[in-house]
């Protein structure tokens, strides 16, 4: 540009300088130019005029130019501006990013789920009564990906059998019970090692069916009678699928100090109002504060089960297990036990489960001998969701029934083991929520004890 | 002794049968995703049009952690809503059913994912 400019003004000049040449030079010095001379220096200066108007054409052309680029630029930088305006503001406006997940949480998380139940019982022939407060949380702390511990307790306030035997006196007691305290380590997919107080695995009642779990608020007799819920050793469990469509088959194998003598004899107890066999009884410290088994072996067991599905909803899961140990402290007498246990569901309103139990074990009672206890029960439910009536209370209600039988247990009555119980369960499960459950259920039973009776029973049960 | 006998025995024979059964077919399961739908020009069905006497493709199928939970959860409990509780909480969770119910590990971490990312923050 500024050569352009001077170009301008150099040709301007020279204009200039010609014009005045030709004023100052006199007339006569301008006859002694010849007109060739003279045609010359016009088609010079014409020239020189053309090539101006040019120059000022271009510059023109430019100075054109020179402006659309400097709009250009500033448009430019306009639409800069306002683009980071919009990204400032579409900063600010976009909702706050999904919290990141704690670190600590992450490799280790303390969590407590459980049940409390509340209930009140009618027995036949007695007055009605509150008879159950029941807290039972479960303390899981997870140590990485594959530690856990978990330890589940049962905090019980109970009348202490008022509205059973009509003693008015009998106040309550509260209880506070272990149920189970496990360390479990996952190994791998199909195996997990666990160690503590065990649920012990007889049948899947006692592991997933009691508590909250189950749709009638309590255990079927032979369930409750005849195995030991839990018992202290270690076990390997896991599933194993086959194939990729949900089938697996699953099992447990254990060790546990199993069953033991209340008083450390072999005899059947009969005499002194309750059977000298303890379940559950045998915790690996003696009552001297010795550290021993209180028989000389553990005992052991396992479950072996198969579960497949045929579709959502639809599955069957059938197993079998049992558990064979001493139970006296002479280590003379064994105590065995096989349990069949199986569930059905047929879309998701309808299930049915049960289990089959036998056991036995030996005493020392000459007459007694071999007692053999055997029990079952199958229970079936059908959510009145299934049937489509759209009804807000109806689409809430479960039908429950049970049918269960024990014989051969204790009988206090004949101080014997000659009992032989059926119960017939019918009830509801009324979903308030789908944690918070009121449930009802009337029992009936035949039985040659006496002191068994129906009875009418009203739960309130909140899983958490 | 001879009920028992007979007892162990048919469950024994129960067992072997369910092992061996079919289990869930192909028909009643779910593809992985999308990238099976029947617009595939890979797929078994379009295979068949072409080439009627040949045989069927393999589909593979695998249950997503949705079906499996529906599948599992259900089974001893009331589902429990995915919302209820944050991811850590369910890693937890996951961890104790998976102990509780012998789930195999690959369905457990299926479920866990299906319930992470629903869960409540």
């Amino acid at each position: 540009m500024k050569k352009t400019m001077k170009t301008n003004r150099r040709l301007f000049g020279l204009v200039i300088a010609g014009c005045v040449m030709s004023a100052a030079f006199p007339t006569h010095v301008a006859a002694t130019v010849s007109d060739a001379d003279f045609n010359a220096l016009k088609e010079m200066v014409q020239q020189m005029n053309g090539k101006l108007q040019s120059l000022e054409q271009t510059n023109q052309v430019y100075q054109q130019t020179i402006q659309q680029l400097q709009q250009q630029l500033s448009e430019t930088q306009q639409i800069a501006t306002n683009a980071e305006q919009k990204s400032i503001e579409a900063a600010q406006a976009q909702p706050q990013s999904r919290a990141p997940i704690d670190e600590a949480t992450v490799n280790h998380n303390f969590q407590i789920l459980g049940d409390a139940e509340f209930q009140y019982v009618k027995a036949a022939g007695q007055h009605g009564a509150f008879t159950l407060a029941d807290f039972a949380p479960i303390f899981l702390y997870r140590s990485g990906d594959n530690i856990l511990f978990e330890a589940g307790f049962d905090t019980t306030l109970q009348n202490n059998g008022g509205a059973l035997n009509g003693n008015n006196n009998s106040g309550y007691t509260t209880t506070f019970n272990l149920s189970f305290a496990q360390m479990d380590y996952v190994m791998n997919d199909y195996m997990t090692l666990c160690a503590g107080e065990l649920l012990i695995p007889l049948g899947t009642y006692t592991e997933r069916g009691a508590g909250w779990l189950n749709k009638i608020p309590d255990d079927p007799l032979a369930v409750d009678a005849l195995l030991p819920s839990s018992g202290v050793g270690a076990e390997l469990r896991g599933g194993i699928p086959v194939g990729n469509i949900g089938k697996f088959v699953n099992y447990s194998v254990y060790l546990a100090n199993g069953p033991s003598s209340v008083d450390g004899t072999g005899t059947s107890g009969i005499g002194n109002m309750t059977p000298n066999l303890d379940l559950g009884g045998n915790v690996g410290v003696r009552s001297d504060t010795v550290v021993a088994n209180l028989h000389g072996n553990p005992s052991g067991g396992g479950r072996l089960g198969v579960f497949m599905p045929f579709k959502p909803h639809y599955d069957l899961e059938l197993g079998i297990s049992g558990q064979s140990g001493e139970w006296d402290n002479a280590g003379n007498h064994l105590w065995t036990a096989g349990v069949f246990d199986a569930a059905l569901h047929l879309g998701p309103s309808f299930e049915a489960r049960g289990e089959y139990i036998l056991t036995r074990y030996g005493t020392d009672d000459i007459g007694v001998g071999v007692i053999h206890q055997q029990g079952w029960f199958t229970q079936v439910s059908y959510k009145l969701a299934g049937l489509n009536l759209e009804l807000p209370v109806i689409n809430n209600l479960e039908l429950v029934g049970r049918y269960d039988s024990l014989h051969g247990a204790y009988n206090s009555t004949d101080n014997a083991f000659d009992s032989k119980t059926q119960r017939y369960t019918a009830g509801f499960v009324y979903y308030i929520t789908n944690t918070l459950l009121f449930e009802g259920d009337y029992e009936f039973l035949h039985s040659n004890d006496p002191s068994q009776v129906g009875q009418l029973i009203l739960q309130l049960s909140l899983g958490f | 002794m001879k009920r028992k006998k007979l007892i162990l025995w048919g469950a024994a024979a129960l067992v072997v049968v369910c092992l061996s059964g079919p289990g869930l077919t192909p028909a009643q399961a779910q593809p992985v995703s999308g990238a099976d739908s029947a617009s595939s020009p890979t797929n078994s069905a379009a295979l068949n049009a072409q080439a009627p006497d040949a045989k069927p493709a393999p589909v593979k199928i695998q249950l997503t952690g949705a079906e499996l939970y529906s599948m599992h959860c259900n089974r001893c409990h009331p589902e429990r809503y995915p919302t209820e509780r944050t991811a850590a909480q369910w890693k937890t969770i996951m961890l104790h059913m998976q102990v509780r119910a012998n789930i195999p590990g690959g369905q457990a971490k299926l479920i866990l994912k299906y319930l992470q990312d629903n869960s409540g923050r």
